[in-house]
Order: C-alpha cells, then structure tokens, then sequence
C-alpha cells in the first residue's frame, strides 16, 4: 500500500517537474482546456439564469379576463358569481373600468405618457377580472382560459404567463444545443490532450527505452502521462471557472443596472458549486482518457530495440 | 540458471542470426561471449535478456521458458538482469544520482533506503564523488561505471553487458574489467560480450565463441591468450 503510494507520490512530482521545465507549454494546454470547457459553462448559465427567470414568471399564473366594453354591471356580478363556484380559481378580484381608468390616469401623471392620457376624453378601458389559479400545470390553466373565454360578455381572457411558457420550451431546446456543443468540445478536447501526451511521449522515448530495459512495466510507465493529462485538466478546469467567473463580473456591472430599471434585483450569480465542480471533474476526467488513449497505443507502439 | 536449448533466431528478410545454439551456464558463473561483429552475440544477450524471443528452440532463465511468458510477466523477469550497453543508454536530462535510482523506483524502492543503496552502488564503481553531475560531463569510462552502476543497484543475480569497453582505451577497459570480476568474486553471475577476447582477464574463464550465429566448441582464456 505504502509502496503504491510511494510510486505515485513520485510519478505526480516527475510531472509537476517536468511542467516547471516547461511553464509556457503546460499554460497554453491548459489555456486551450480552459477555452473549450468555458464555453459550455457560459451557454449553461445563461440557460440556467433565464429559465429561472421564466419559472419566476410562470409562477405567477394570473389569468386576465377582460369584459366587453359595453358589459352591464349586471354581467360582471354574473361572471363573478359564476368564478366564486368555480373550483379551480383559488382567488379573483375585480377591477372595474372607472377604477382602471383613475389608476391610469394617476400613472399617466406621474410620467411621461400625460400628455397621450389627457388627450384621451373617454374610458377606453373594460372591466376586468384578475384571476388566480390553484393549479399551475400549463394543460389545466390553459382549460380554465378556455373555459372562461366561452362565458358570455367576455371578451378576451388572457393567460399572463403564455410568453414565459413558450420561452421555457426553448429554452429546453437551448440546454439539448449546450450538450451538443459540449460532447463536441469533450471530443476535441481529447484529441488535444491526446496529442499533447503522444508528443511529450516522444521527447521521452529514450526514458520508456531505458525503463522497459530494466523492468519497468507498462502502468509504471503510463502513470506519469496519466497525471500529466489529469493535471492539464484540472488547470484547465480551474482556467474555465476563473474566466467564467470574470464573465460574471463584467455581465453583472451591466446586467445590474438593466434589472434595476426593472425594479428586480436579478443579478447573475457568482457561485453556481455544482456548476464548477462539473467542470473540474469532466475536464480531469477528459485530461485522463485523452492521455490513457493515446499513452497506451504510444507504449506499446516503442520498441526497445 | 540459463539454458538454450537448440535456439534458433532470424530476423525478418535475414539470414539466421543464430542457428541451433544449445548451452548451459550455471549460477554465478563469469562468461565471455565472443566472436566477430555480426556474429550473434547481440541476439544471444537480447535473447537471455527477453528482450526478444527465439524463432525456434527453447530459452530458460531460471526454469521458466521465455518464449511461454506472458507479456506482463516480463518486466518481472527483466528485473532479475542488469543490463549494460556499448552505448551506455543512461538518461542525459538528469544527473547520475537520479540515473541510478530508477531501477530502484521502479522496483518501488523510495526514501532513504533508494538513497543509500544508490550512493553504495555509486561507491563501487568510484563515482560517488559525481552524485550531482550531469551524465554528459563525464568521461567515456565513467559514463560505462555509471551504467555499471546503475545495473547493479538492484542487486540483481544475473549481469549482462553488451561490448561494454567497446569504445574505452585499454586502461578504462581493465578498469572496468575489474569491476565485473569484483561482481563475479561476490557470486553474481557476468556474461559479457565482446569482441576482443584479449586483455580482458587474467583468470580462467569460460567462453562462448560463435561465428556466424553457430557456437564454437568452448575454450578458456589463460593469461589473456585465445588457447585454441
């Protein structure tokens, strides 16, 4: 145990060893590793911040249901009447279009659409009913839409979260693209990191002679590659992580003044762990199947004589 | 301890490097092979060392035929030989001290013990003066002692060197010479190959002489005089 501890204590310091010979070249892997595996990060987490955001607004399952301009007070005590026995509605109110009408008006004063407003000399608003769902499943809101678009004196009801909806679906489509990219990005990254192990293979060809000349056996040999790609992929890894994180930090500066006009406090997020840690493991483990591949062909394709 | 047995060697498109060779040499034994250049010394050590397999015939090192090991079984075999080549093969991007280690790391031997048993193999070859120099600096013959001492810090039983004074002056080659014999008096088996059979002991010792891939019939050498 102590032995095989011993054996890889030693391959790990031949190859960080050998690394400090060679800064300039173990950085630019490292580089490239960094590059391919941020990208897949970056398309993530804008996935990830925008389908939050779209779950947030589907959250809010307000149906909206506009009456007919010329619908009596009778009709709308009907309609209410009719949602209070309806068992799917958690809750409603109603907002009448003298109400609505003052509400605009107040609004209108306070900024800059006065003018437009003013003009205006009579309601152009219906009456309306605010709806809240119990459910939030899209299928049964959509038949509780349809349900109260076909009572009389409605004319429109209209579903708030639709467009959030329709963005969550492609959204979906937006995280199938991300594994494409990445399953391309990993494939080229092995290739990479398969080629650079063959070639520090072949500046060490006299030193896999001289170990299988005096016993060595193959995983002595390949042991030090294997840490070698691993160690690529862990810089890499750590490289991706820190350029995402500097991504967040210019994003934020801009992103935060946007949302503040808003009134949101949607900011990206700095630490997303198990995003990083994802992006550690898969390029160490790229790092050690992209070296075990081309390491195992390299040794057996030397010839000690 | 190693046995041929009617062994046969050829080359893909070359004639037989060895032909029908058969000889037995005993544990502890000192054992020149000689002959002109070409004429299969290489292959023999190649062959005793595993390094290749015969087309026909049998090879046993130690009771075990060469030709039924498994491919993972060999380093194991190839542990028991120190190796020594003409041209040296030590590792030039590190110093002697890390060039006589590796056999040690490679039997998973680290720390201290590696140490001690580096500068002792050092000491016997008189380099430990040289721990820290680079192998590039040294002299031809101490190039071949570091070699030297680099086979024998395993301590294995059986010391094969390939032309080992090919390219030394006479006085280098005695020296080195004398370390194989200082092995042999410490009951490690030596086989050298060599191409100038004189001058190289002053004992007597077996010789295995081959001409053209076949083994002539054995002599010794006295006083370092060929007594065909």
């Amino acid at each position: 145990m102590i032995n095989w501890l011993n054996q890889h204590v030693q391959a790990i310091k031949l190859v960080l060893n050998r690394m400090g010979h060679n800064k300039l070249s173990s950085f630019m892997i490292s580089l490239v590793i960094a590059v391919a595996m941020c990208i897949p990060g970056m398309f993530y987490m804008g996935v990830d911040h925008l389908s939050k955001l779209s779950n947030h607004m589907q959250d809010e399952t307000e149906i909206s249901l506009f009456l007919k301009l010329d619908a009596s007070p009778n009709v709308a005590a009907e309609i209410a009447a009719n949602l209070a026995k309806n068992t799917a509605i958690k809750q409603y109110h109603l907002v009448n279009k003298e109400q609505a009408w003052r509400e605009l008006k107040a609004k209108a004063e306070s900024s800059k659409i006065d003018t437009e407003v003013s003009q205006l000399t009579k309601n152009p608003l219906p009456d309306a009913f605010f709806i809240q769902a119990k459910s939030a499943e899209p299928a049964s809101l959509e038949a509780l839409k349809n349900e109260l678009q076909a009572m009389s004196g409605v004319d429109q009801a209209v579903l708030n979260a639709e467009w959030a909806r329709r963005l969550s679906s492609l959204l979906a489509l937006g995280t199938k693209i991300i594994l494409f990219i990445a399953s391309l990005l990993a494939l080229a990254l092995l290739v990479i990191i398969g080629n650079t192990v063959r070639m520090q293979i072949l500046t060490q060809k006299e030193e896999i002679i001289v170990s299988k000349l005096i016993g060595a056996t193959t995983s002595f040999i390949r042991t030090p590659f294997l840490y070698a790609g691993m160690i690529y992929g862990l810089l890499g890894g750590l490289g991706a992580i820190l350029i995402l994180c500097l991504i967040v930090l210019l994003y934020n500066q801009s992103v935060t003044q946007l949302s503040q006009l808003y009134h949101s406090d949607f900011s990206l997020a700095w630490l997303n762990s198990s995003l990083y840690l994802a992006i550690v493991l898969t390029s160490v483990v790229i790092g050690w199947l992209g070296s075990y591949l081309s390491v195992t062909r390299a040794i057996a394709a030397i010839k000690i004589d | 301890m190693i046995k041929f047995d009617h062994v046969t060697k050829r080359y893909p498109g070359s004639d037989e490097a060895l032909s029908q060779v058969s000889f037995t040499i005993e544990a502890g034994e000192l054992v020149f092979v000689t002959g002109h250049s070409g004429a299969g010394k290489s292959t023999l050590l190649k062959l005793i060392a595993a390094i290749e397999r015969p087309t026909s015939g049998t090879v046993l090192i130690a009771n075990q035929n060469i030709s039924q090991l498994r491919p993972n079984a060999i380093p194991y075999m190839r542990r028991r030989f120190g190796l020594i080549f003409q041209d040296h093969k030590l590792l030039y991007d590190r110093n002697c001290f890390e060039n006589v280690i590796l056999p040690l790391h490679i039997n998973d031997i680290t720390g201290l013990d590696a140490a001690k048993r580096v500068r002792a193999a050092l000491d016997k070859v008189g380099l430990l003066h040289k721990e820290k120099a680079m192998p590039i600096t040294l002299s031809g013959g101490e190039q071949q002692r570091l070699a030297i001492a680099r086979a024998v810090v395993s301590r294995p039983s059986i010391l094969i060197a390939d032309e080992p004074t090919g390219n030394l002056d006479s006085s280098y080659a005695a020296d080195i010479m004398g370390i194989f014999q200082a092995f042999h008096q410490v009951g490690v088996t030596v086989i050298v190959a060599t191409h100038d059979a004189l001058g190289m002991s002053t004992d007597h010792n077996r010789v295995l002489h081959l001409d053209h891939g076949q083994l002539k019939p054995t002599e010794f050498i006295q006083n370092g005089h060929s007594n065909v």
